[in-house]
C-alpha cells in the first residue's frame, strides 16, 4: 500500500493564505499604512482630475482628428495656454497612456462589446453624423473602412476609464477622509475598505454616448451590460498592474532579440513589476504621474519622506515605491474581491477552488516586486 | 617677494604642526586655507605686475648661501612657472577643500599638505640647480607621508614604490647638475641657458639622458610609469588631485626647462627619438587604461598617455608646441584634478571605484547626475573636444609637431582617440543603464538607496570644470603669460635648424611653423 505523494506548497503559500485571512500582500505596519494612505490620497486628487480630462475627451473630442486643446476641459485661454506651455499643468498624456494599454492588451467584456456587429452599427450612426459635409474625411473612411471604427474604440476607452477613474478617484478620497478621522489604522482595513468600494461598484454600467448636432448617439449603450467590475476594472488590473507596455527608459529593449515576450499574456511590465529606481526620467509614464501626484502629497507623507535618505531630492523614487504598496494592497482587495466563493467558507471543494485561483495569480506574481514590498 | 609664495605655506604648515596648544581638525583645515589663499592673492599681486614681454625671469631674488658649493637661494619667475604655480595653490586649495574633515592626525596632514605646497612652489621658482633638486627632493618627504599614512589597504607598498623611483630619479638629476657644473667648469649652479653650450655633443647628450629618465620617472613616461597607479590607487583623493594636477608636472617642467632649456644641441639630435618615445608612452597609456577595471587606475593610465603630449610637443619644440607643452600641463592639471575628484566622490559614495559592478550613476534621483555630468565633460575635456582646454592644449600640440615629426603626430592622435574608447567605456559602464552597485542578484533586493552628495563636494569640481571650460573658450587667457619665454626657448632650435637641416623635415616647412600664429 503505498501513500500518495503530499504536494509541495507553493512558494507563495503565505501570501495565498494571507488573502484567504482577509490579510494583504502587504505586510501591515504603521509606515506602510502611512504611505498607502498618503500616496492614495494624491493619486485620489489626480484620477479625479484624469478622470474628468477623460470623459472630456471621450465626449466633446469625438472624431476631432487634430484635438490640440484636448488637455484643456473647453476653457481655453491665453493665460490657461501660457501655463500649459510652462508646464504648470497635469501630465493627462499619462491618463491616456493607461487609456492605451488597455486598448492594446484588451480582454473583458468591454473589449468583446468593441469588436461585435452591435457595436458597429452604433458607431457608423454616430461617424455618419460626425462627418456629414466633410467630405476629406469620408473620402478617408472609404479608402481606410477600420480608421474611424478604431479611433470610436479607442474614444470608448478614454470614456470608460474616465468613469472607472471617478469610482476609484472617490473610493481612494473616502479612504483618506476615514484614515484623517482615525476610522482606518492598518492595512488590512485599507483592503477591506478597497474591496467594499469594488463590490459596491461591481455592477455599475459602463456606458458611452456622444451629443452631435443636439442629437444623442448611444456607442456603448446600457443594454450592452458593460459592467465596472468585470468588464473595466480586471482588464485595467490585467492591462496596467500586470502587463503594462516595455516602454522606454533606461533599459532598451530589443524585440528581434526575443527579450520582449512573443505573447502579450506573458508581458511583465506593469505597475506590479515596475523599477522605481529609474523614476525621474524623462518622458517615461510613472515620472509623469509621481509628478503630477507630487503637488498633492498629503503633509504627513512628505514629512515622512523629508526624514528618510536623501530627504526630497528623490521624492519621486519614494513616491513610486509608496505607490506600488498601494498597488498591492489594490491587488489584494481586487482578488479577494474575485474569489470564486467566500473566503472563510467551510466547504472543501470550494475552499480548493479558492486556493487554486489564488495559486494562478500567485504564479503571475512571482516575478513581481511583491518580494521587494515585504523590506 | 616670490619667497612669500614658498614661505607662507611652509610658515603655515609648520605652525599647524608645530602650535604647542590644541588645534582642532576644522582649525588647521581653516589654517590651510587661509594659508594657500593668501599665497594664491600674493600670486595675483605678482601677475598683475608681471611683464608679459619680458622672457626672462622676473621679481628675482638672490641670497648667496652656500658659496662653495655654488648653491645660492636664487628664485625668478617667467612665463614658463607663472602657470604651474596658479596650478599648485589653486588644487592645493581643492586639495585641502576636499579633504575629509573626519580623517585622523588632521594636524600632521595639514602640516604636510602645506609643507608640499610650498616645496613644489620652491621648485617652480627656482633659478638655480642645486636649489631645484633641493626642493624636489623635499616635496618627496611629505608626498611619501601622505600616502604612507593617510593611503587606502597597500598604501606601504605603494608608498614606498614611489619613493625609491622618485629617489631614484632625484639621483640621476642630481648627477646630471653636477656633471654640467663640473664639465663646463663653472663655479655656480645659477640657472643660465647658455651652462652646457661649450660642452661637446657627446657630453651633452649623456647629460641629457640622464635628465630624460630622470624627469621621465618623475613625468612618467613609460617604461619608468609603473609606481603611478599604485600611488594613485592607494592615495586618498586629494593627494590624487595633487599627485596628477601639479606633481607630475615637475616631471614636464624639469624636460621643459633643463632638458629643452640647457641642452639645445643634444635636444635636437636626440628629438626624434624623444618623439618616438613620447608615442610609445602615450599609446601603452592609453591602451592600459583601456584595460583597466578601476576608474582611478583608468585615469591614472590616461595621466601616463596624456605627459607623452608634453614630451611629444617639446621634442619638435616649435614656437606653438612649446606653447603647447605648457597648456598641456595646466590643462592635464585642471582636468585630471577634476576626474580624481570625481571618482573620489563615486567611491565615497558607492564604496566601490570598480567598473564591473557600477552601473546607472546618472540615475536622476537616486544617483548622482551632477557629478556623471561634471564627469562626461571632465571626460569630453580630456579626449579634446572642442569648447575645452583639451582641445587647445592638444591643437597646440600637433600643429606644432606635425611639421616636424608628422608620423609621431599622427600616431599620438590615435591616442587622442583611443582616450575617447575607455573614457566612454567608463562613462558607458559606471554611469549609464539602470543604477546598480552590485551584479544582478536572483535574491530580492532593497531599492538602492545611495547616501546623497553635498554641495560641499560639488563646488570644487563645479569651480575645475568652470575653468576648464573657460580655457576652452579664452585659451588666450594662459597662453599670453607664457609666449615669449617659450618663444626664446625656442631660439637656440632656430639657429640650430639652420645648422643641423638633418634633423628636419625641411628648412620651408620648419618656416610655416614658425610664422603660424599663436593662439
Amino acid at each position: 500500500m503505498s501513500s500518495s505523494p503530499v504536494a509541495p506548497a507553493h512558494p507563495l503559500e503565505p501570501f495565498i493564505q494571507s488573502l484567504l485571512s482577509a490579510q494583504a500582500l502587504l505586510p501591515d505596519s504603521e509606515t506602510n499604512l502611512l504611505e498607502v494612505v498618503g500616496i492614495l490620497k494624491s493619486y485620489g486628487v489626480v484620477l479625479d482630475a484624469y478622470s474628468r480630462n477623460l470623459i472630456y475627451i471621450a465626449d466633446h473630442q469625438f472624431l476631432v482628428l487634430f484635438p490640440f486643446f484636448k488637455y484643456f476641459n473647453g476653457d481655453i485661454s491665453l493665460s490657461r495656454l501660457l501655463r500649459h506651455w510652462g508646464h504648470d499643468r497635469i501630465n493627462f498624456e499619462y491618463a491616456e497612456y493607461c487609456m492605451k494599454t488597455m486598448l492594446w492588451h484588451g480582454g473583458g467584456g468591454f473589449d468583446q462589446y468593441l469588436d461585435s456587429q452591435d457595436f458597429l452599427d452604433h458607431c457608423h450612426r454616430a461617424t455618419a453624423a460626425k462627418i456629414k459635409g466633410n467630405t476629406l474625411v469620408q473620402g478617408l473612411s472609404r479608402v481606410f473602412p477600420d480608421f474611424l471604427p478604431e479611433q470610436v474604440r479607442q474614444l470608448a476607452y478614454y470614456s470608460a476609464l474616465g468613469q472607472f477613474w471617478r469610482v476609484m478617484s472617490d473610493l481612494f478620497m473616502d479612504l483618506c477622509d476615514r484614515y484623517d478621522h482615525g476610522k482606518i489604522s492598518s492595512i488590512p482595513q485599507v483592503v477591506a475598505h478597497i474591496k467594499a468600494g469594488l463590490v459596491a461598484a461591481a455592477a455599475l454600467p459602463i456606458t458611452y454616448a456622444v451629443t452631435i448636432d443636439g442629437v444623442v448617439y448611444d456607442l456603448v449603450p446600457k443594454s450592452a451590460g458593460i459592467t465596472f467590475l468585470m468588464d473595466v476594472a480586471v482588464p485595467y488590473v490585467e492591462a496596467v498592474f500586470f502587463r503594462g507596455t516595455p516602454f522606454l527608459g533606461t533599459v532598451s529593449y530589443n524585440a528581434q532579440a526575443y527579450q520582449i515576450p512573443v505573447e502579450q499574456s506573458q508581458f511583465e511590465y506593469g505597475a506590479l513589476y515596475a523599477d522605481p529606481v529609474p523614476i525621474g526620467g524623462a518622458g517615461i509614464p510613472p515620472t509623469l504621474l509621481m509628478q503630477d501626484m507630487r503637488h498633492f502629497l498629503p503633509d504627513y507623507l512628505s514629512a515622512f519622506y523629508a526624514s528618510q535618505g536623501r530627504g526630497l531630492a528623490d521624492v519621486r523614487v519614494k513616491m513610486c515605491q509608496s505607490f506600488q504598496k498601494s498597488m498591492f494592497c489594490v491587488t489584494s482587495a481586487a482578488l479577494q474581491g474575485l474569489l470564486p466563493y467566500p473566503a472563510d467558507t467551510q466547504e472543501e471543494g470550494e475552499s480548493q477552488a479558492n486556493h487554486e485561483f489564488l495559486v494562478a495569480w500567485m504564479n503571475r506574481l512571482a516575478t513581481s516586486r511583491l518580494a521587494v514590498v515585504q523590506f | 617677494m616670490l619667497s612669500l609664495l614658498i614661505l607662507v605655506p611652509m610658515l603655515g604648515g609648520l605652525a599647524i604642526g608645530f602650535w604647542p596648544g590644541q588645534i582642532t581638525a576644522f582649525s588647521a583645515k581653516v589654517i590651510g586655507h587661509v594659508t594657500l589663499g593668501l599665497t594664491l592673492l600674493w600670486l595675483g599681486v605678482l601677475a598683475s605686475q608681471f611683464n608679459l614681454t619680458n622672457p626672462d625671469f622676473q621679481f628675482e631674488e638672490l641670497l648667496v648661501w652656500v658659496e662653495p658649493l655654488g648653491l645660492s637661494y636664487r628664485l625668478g619667475l617667467d612665463g614658463l612657472s607663472l602657470p604651474l604655480l596658479v596650478i599648485n595653490s589653486l588644487l592645493g586649495l581643492v586639495a585641502l577643500y576636499s579633504s575629509d574633515p573626519q580623517l585622523h592626525r588632521p594636524r600632521l596632514y595639514y602640516a604636510l599638505m602645506l609643507v608640499m605646497n610650498g616645496a613644489v612652489a620652491g621648485a617652480f621658482l627656482s633659478a638655480n640647480l642645486l636649489l631645484f633638486f633641493i626642493f624636489y627632493e623635499l616635496e618627496l618627504i611629505p608626498l611619501y607621508l601622505l600616502i604612507a599614512i593617510w593611503g587606502g589597504a597597500r598604501r606601504g607598498y605603494a608608498a614606498t614604490k614611489f619613493l625609491i623611483y622618485t629617489a631614484l630619479s632625484g639621483v640621476l638629476i642630481l648627477g646630471a647638475f653636477l656633471g654640467l657644473v663640473w664639465l663646463s667648469g663653472q663655479t655656480t649652479f645659477n640657472y643660465d641657458r647658455q651652462m652646457a653650450s661649450a660642452l661637446p655633443l657627446m657630453q651633452q647628450t649623456i647629460l641629457l639622458v640622464a635628465l630624460l629618465i630622470g624627469f621621465g620617472i618623475k613625468v612618467p613616461l613609460f617604461p619608468f610609469h609603473t609606481w603611478l597607479p599604485d600611488a594613485h590607487v592607494e592615495a586618498s583623493t586629494p593627494v590624487s588631485v595633487l599627485l596628477a594636477g601639479v606633481l607630475l608636472k615637475l616631471g614636464t617642467y624639469g624636460l621643459v626647462r633643463f632638458g629643452l632649456g640647457l641642452f639645445p644641441t643634444a635636444w635636437m639630435s636626440l628629438a626624434p627619438i624623444l618623439a618616438t618615445w613620447a608615442v610609445v608612452s602615450i599609446l601603452y597609456g592609453s591602451l592600459a587604461a583601456i584595460a583597466q577595471n578601476d576608474m582611478k587606475k583608468m585615469v591614472a593610465y590616461s595621466s601616463i598617455g596624456h605627459m607623452g603630449y608634453v614630451l611629444l610637443a617639446a621634442a619638435a619644440s616649435t614656437p606653438v608646441s612649446i606653447v603647447g607643452t605648457v597648456f598641456q600641463m595646466v590643462s592635464h592639471g585642471l582636468i585630471s584634478g577634476l576626474l580624481f575628484l570625481l571618482v573620489g566622490v563615486v567611491y565615497q559614495t558607492t564604496g566601490t571605484r570598480d567598473l564591473t559592478q557600477l552601473r546607472g550613476l546618472l540615475n536622476p534621483e537616486r544617483g548622482l547626475p551632477f557629478v556623471g555630468s561634471l564627469m562626461i565633460l571632465g571626460v569630453m575635456a580630456s579626449a579634446g573636444i572642442p569648447g575645452m582646454a583639451g582641445f587647445i592644449s592638444e591643437f597646440l600640440v600637433f600643429r606644432g609637431s606635425f611639421l616636424i615629426f608628422p608620423v609621431q603626430t599622427l600616431l599620438s592622435m590615435v591616442g587622442s582617440g583611443l582616450t575617447a574608447v575607455y573614457f566612454l567605456l567608463l562613462v558607458n559602464r559606471a554611469f549609464f543603464g539602470r543604477l546598480a552597485i552590485r551584479e544582478v542578484s536572483q535574491t530580492p533586493q532593497p531599492d538602492l538607496d545611495l547616501p546623497p552628495v553635498t554641495w560641499r563636494d560639488r563646488v570644487p569640481a563645479l569651480g575645475l570644470a568652470a575653468l576648464i571650460v573657460a580655457l576652452g573658450l579664452q585659451p588666450n587667457w594662459l597662453a599670453r603669460w607664457s609666449e615669449h619665454t617659450t618663444l626664446v626657448l625656442h631660439q637656440p632650435y632656430q639657429v640650430q635648424a639652420r645648422a643641423w637641416p638633418f634633423a628636419l623635415p625641411s628648412p620651408s616647412l620648419l618656416a610655416d611653423t614658425l610664422r603660424s600664429p599663436l593662439p
